[in-house]
């Protein structure tokens, strides 16, 4: 009874999320007198709701009004005025029917992947992304009812156009919900590469695109559970097939939805920003060859676009300081998100752990396990796909695919190549259209090669792909804690729920299943506090990290009003750190005053660590090193002084200070050049102290695993860091910091 | 259309707003931090080979790479570490004995010395884990400079592919106390 009732909230929160949004397209679609075919409407009615009805959610979540009634309220609204309005009266011609043969095979292999598939975005979501973010900030917002401001989850400061959808569906049935409203965006796509090809009066070829693009394992797999990258690639499609309309007919109308789309793909992702500028320039190039007015067209994309794209900027902006948040760290520099990460995490996703990039092609579509993912065997065929440059649609869909494609290069995991695989599945089809009898062997070949069992029969066997599914899992006869308990990071999630309260926080390394925990984890490397979190517990395990390099500048005593260590050294790589900075006068250390200003360049907001007195915080910049970053005091009065001590770490030896002090001319000169080195080697545990700033930071949770740096120093010295293990799952040990 | 030029205005003339850098804030001194009873560092005495930081710790004759949980060394690998107190110090050593090159060498002897002194001599004839741990007379010692500790292979593997020469597998070499 319990499993059937979990199943239809599941079936309900997805059909009520997707009923919803198509009621408001439609209600839009009608409004703009815009008729397609009876195939298409529905399906660009789902696409264009979906914006609106996320934009909807945005809304209700920044006024702190995310309720279930009210969601379920305004649902009911929409979707009965557009029943009322005589939504659901299909409009538009018919296209003419597909052909026999290929119907059968359509139907007959859509059919048997439709089942694994939907089994698959039923059973309790355990996709990575999907349990650490995608759904662990739908998580927090359906708790807050809103927006909460999360400044220590870089994650959270993504554009979340398709998770406020997931939020819809999650008030009602929980995160499976979440996934089939993803597979819903799945669907719509491959009956919209079908509706193109037959709008183009190539049915076969669209029979045959459809398919390339639902069988290939990457596609297949990221379309059913709680990711985005097939939802933002229905989302483009869309927005390509009504540019083509917009083309032949030239109905003004359909700028709207052009722009609302161009719009909702950055909502939904960053690296779909590229679908602006490919609207407006099609437009562009469209009406000035045609000598016809440009700029009423162009503000109305623009403008819906605008409106779709600045309440997210807005909302980070608000939030962590950075419209483009956690991007740009540079131009918008913040307290929330370090330089240093966004750099390592650019140079990781433009190589992941490939080490050359001849590797790609064979990973992308045979092996999967370098780059996550593969899209099948049938896509080596792509240079083939060139041949469709013959056609004129075939010259569309390439530069289409070419543009979607672009954003690849600054990832190159190969879910980031699926925004390109219809258009790429496309050309294929169109190129060989001319033998039909080849198609057909391909469809059935890519068939073969994408079940589950012949894929694990070439790709590497660490590839991520759809293994199996689970019908009992899916029908919930297994419970959902029975079927994730083998699944390390809900193991952690629920170790947390267990041994934790409610309003306490964890900082961890490793990533747990947000999604199923309500408690606040600060992980490592998503947020610059947890990065200094994680400085502060390995500066007691690494001597390198430690005070330990003295530098010493001794001059003349001198009377300054200000006085600032200055960087005169270019390292590419690394960090210049500071671990206190003390200021002597006649060999004594001038205790620090409450009418000091303290300050520093970059990274101002954490320059008090480099004046705690404290051995394992530190004042770092969070980038490479460069001439003129400084540290300053303003003494506010003149002050003598005749040395300066710089207590830095081991691992900044690359780096140049010079000393300059500001007089009273107003001028800042220099004070002393190259310092005295010397090396003071600490022979203290600091863990305590260590453990003890979390403590002052409010966390006294730890969560370490096994293979985290340092697990074995926790479990070994677990009473020098002042703390007990509380808790042992598999590998895991949660600490309580006393 | 004048307004949605007007909105389009305002829109950019906000982005590049949003744009400008603002000026570094200035922070008064925190509390301070009090120093806590020194208690001695137990990890600073032992040279893990898993440590990052191994190799700060490693003289000579340990092959790279440094920071993996165990080591192949040369003749006579030696490590130098400070110790807090001479007092109740004890070598401690965790090492494999290959049996492959066991069978090369036959039986072989390794030497501990700290700071020069022979601390023993042990004959190893059969391959595996093993573990070696005797007192250090605390004369030998000093709180002030870093001690050496190197243990001696009597006879070396030498691999017929590339003539490279290897002694034993080190996972730590160091002090307890």
């Amino acid at each position: 009874m319990h499993a059937a009732l979990t199943v239809l909230a599941i079936l309900f929160g997805w059909l009520f999320t997707v009923a919803t949004a198509w009621a408001l397209g439609t209600l839009l679609l009608r409004r703009l007198s815009l008729v397609f075919y009876r195939w298409e409407e529905p399906l660009f009615a789902f696409l264009i709701g979906a914006a609106l009805l996320s934009a909807i959610v945005f809304v209700l979540c920044a006024a702190h009004l995310a309720w279930k009634a009210l969601f379920l309220v305004i649902g009911l609204v929409i979707i009965c005025y557009a029943l009322r309005s005589g939504a659901h009266r299909p409009r538009g011609d018919s296209f003419p029917p597909l052909p026999q043969r290929w119907r059968w095979v359509f139907l007959v292999i859509f059919s048997a992947f439709t089942v694994l598939y939907f089994i698959n975005a039923l059973e309790p979501e355990s996709s990575p992304d999907g349990m650490a973010y995608h759904l662990g900030v739908v998580a927090k917002y359906q708790r807050t009812h809103g927006f909460p401001r999360i400044t220590t989850d870089m994650y959270a400061s993504l554009s979340e156009g398709i998770e406020l959808l997931f939020l819809w569906a999650f008030e009602f049935g929980r995160h499976s919900a979440a996934a089939l409203v993803h597979f819903a965006f799945f669907i719509a796509l491959i009956f919209l590469i079908l509706g193109y090809a037959r709008r183009i009066g190539r049915p076969v070829v669209g029979i045959a695109a459809a398919l390339f693009t639902y069988l290939s394992p990457v596609v297949g797999l990221d379309g059913t559970i709680a990711y985005i990258d097939v939802g933002i690639t229905a989302v483009l499609f869309s927005l390509f097939y009504l540019l083509q309309i917009w083309d032949q007919d030239r109905n003004p109308q359909l700028l709207l939805p052009i722009g609302i789309l161009a719009g909702f793909s950055y909502a939904v992702k960053y690296t779909a920003f590229i679908a602006v500028p490919y609207a407006i320039g099609f437009i562009v190039w469209k009406l000035w060859r045609a000598r016809k007015p440009l700029l009423r067209p162009v503000l109305i994309v623009s403008m819906l676009a605008l409106a779709f794209i600045l309440p997210w900027m807005a909302k980070s902006w608000i939030e962590v300081a950075n419209p483009f948040s956690p991007f740009a760290n540079r131009v918008f520099p913040n307290p929330y998100v370090h330089i240093s990460f966004e750099d390592t995490y650019r140079k990781f996703m433009r190589i992941y752990a490939l080490t050359s990039y001849w590797q790609l092609p064979w990973q992308v579509t045979v092996r999967g396990d370098l780059t996550t993912g593969l899209v099948g065997p049938l896509f080596l065929l792509t240079p083939l796909a060139l041949i469709a440059l013959r056609f004129r649609e075939g010259r569309q869909v390439l530069l289409a695919g070419l543009i979607f494609g672009l954003p690849y290069f600054t990832n190159v995991g190969t879910r980031f190549l699926i925004p390109a695989i219809p258009f790429i599945s496309l050309s294929l089809a169109l190129a060989l259209s001319g033998f039909e009898w080849l198609l057909l062997i391909l469809v059935i070949a890519h068939a073969i090669s994408c079940w589950p069992n012949v894929v694990q029969l070439y790709c590497s066997p660490a590839g991520w792909r759809l293994i199996k599914v689970s019908p009992q899992a899916a029908f919930r006869i297994q419970p959902q804690e029975a079927y994730l308990k083998h699944d390390p990071a809900y193991v952690l999630a629920e170790m947390l729920e267990e041994f934790m309260p409610a309003d306490a926080k964890v900082f961890v390394f490793t990533q747990p299943a947000a999604a199923y925990t309500s408690r606040q984890v600060l992980v490592g490397y998503e947020g610059a506090f947890n990065e200094l979190l994680q400085d502060i517990l390995w500066i007691p395990m690494f001597r390198d990290f430690q005070p330990t390099r003295i530098l010493t500048f001794q001059f003349p005593q001198r009377e300054v009003r200000k006085v600032r260590v200055v960087q005169t050294a270019s390292v590419s790589e690394g960090q210049w750190s500071v671990s206190e900075l003390r200021i002597l006068a006649n060999g004594q250390e001038l205790p620090r005053d409450r009418e000091w200003r303290l300050t520093a360049h970059p990274n101002p907001w954490d320059v008090q660590l480099a004046f705690d007195n404290s051995p394992v915080t530190r004042w770092r910049t969070w980038q490479p090193p460069a001439p003129g970053m400084y540290l300053e005091i303003d003494f506010a009065r003149n002050q003598k002084l005749d040395s300066v001590i710089v207590e830095s770490s081991g691992d900044a030896t690359a780096t140049k200070i010079k000393l300059e002090g500001l007089g009273d001319d107003g001028k800042w000169t220099t004070i002393a050049g190259a310092p005295n080195e010397s090396v003071r080697p600490s022979r203290v545990s600091l863990r305590q102290a260590a453990t003890a700033e979390l403590k002052s930071r409010g966390i006294r949770y730890l969560l370490i695993t096994d293979d985290n740096i340092g697990a074995n120093d926790f479990h070994l010295y677990s009473k020098l860091w002042g703390m007990k293990s509380i808790a042992q799952r598999g590998t895991a040990q949660l600490y309580y910091i006393e | 259309m004048v307004v949605l030029t007007r909105a389009a205005i305002a829109i950019l003339a906000l982005l590049l707003l949003c744009a400008c850098d603002r000026l570094p804030e200035t922070y008064p001194p925190p509390a301070q931090r009090q120093p806590q009873a020194p208690i001695p560092d137990p990890s600073v005495i032992m040279v893990e080979m898993s440590d990052p930081d191994s190799a700060q710790h490693i003289v000579k004759d340990i092959y790279e790479p440094f920071g993996s949980t165990w080591c192949w060394t040369a003749k006579q690998p030696t490590v130098k570490v400070l110790v807090y107190a001479t007092d109740n110090v004890r070598l401690s050593s965790d090492f494999t004995i290959w049996s492959e090159g066991l069978q090369q060498t036959g039986p072989i002897e390794l030497s501990f010395f700290v700071n020069g002194h022979l601390l023993d001599k042990v004959r190893y004839a059969t391959a595996g884990y093993q573990h070696f741990e005797k007192a250090v007379p605390a004369d030998w010692l000093s709180a002030d400079t870093e001690s050496t500790i190197s243990v001696d292979v009597d006879k070396l593997y030498v691999s017929p592919q590339d003539g490279k020469k290897f002694g034993f597998i080190l996972t730590r070499l160091g002090f307890l106390r």
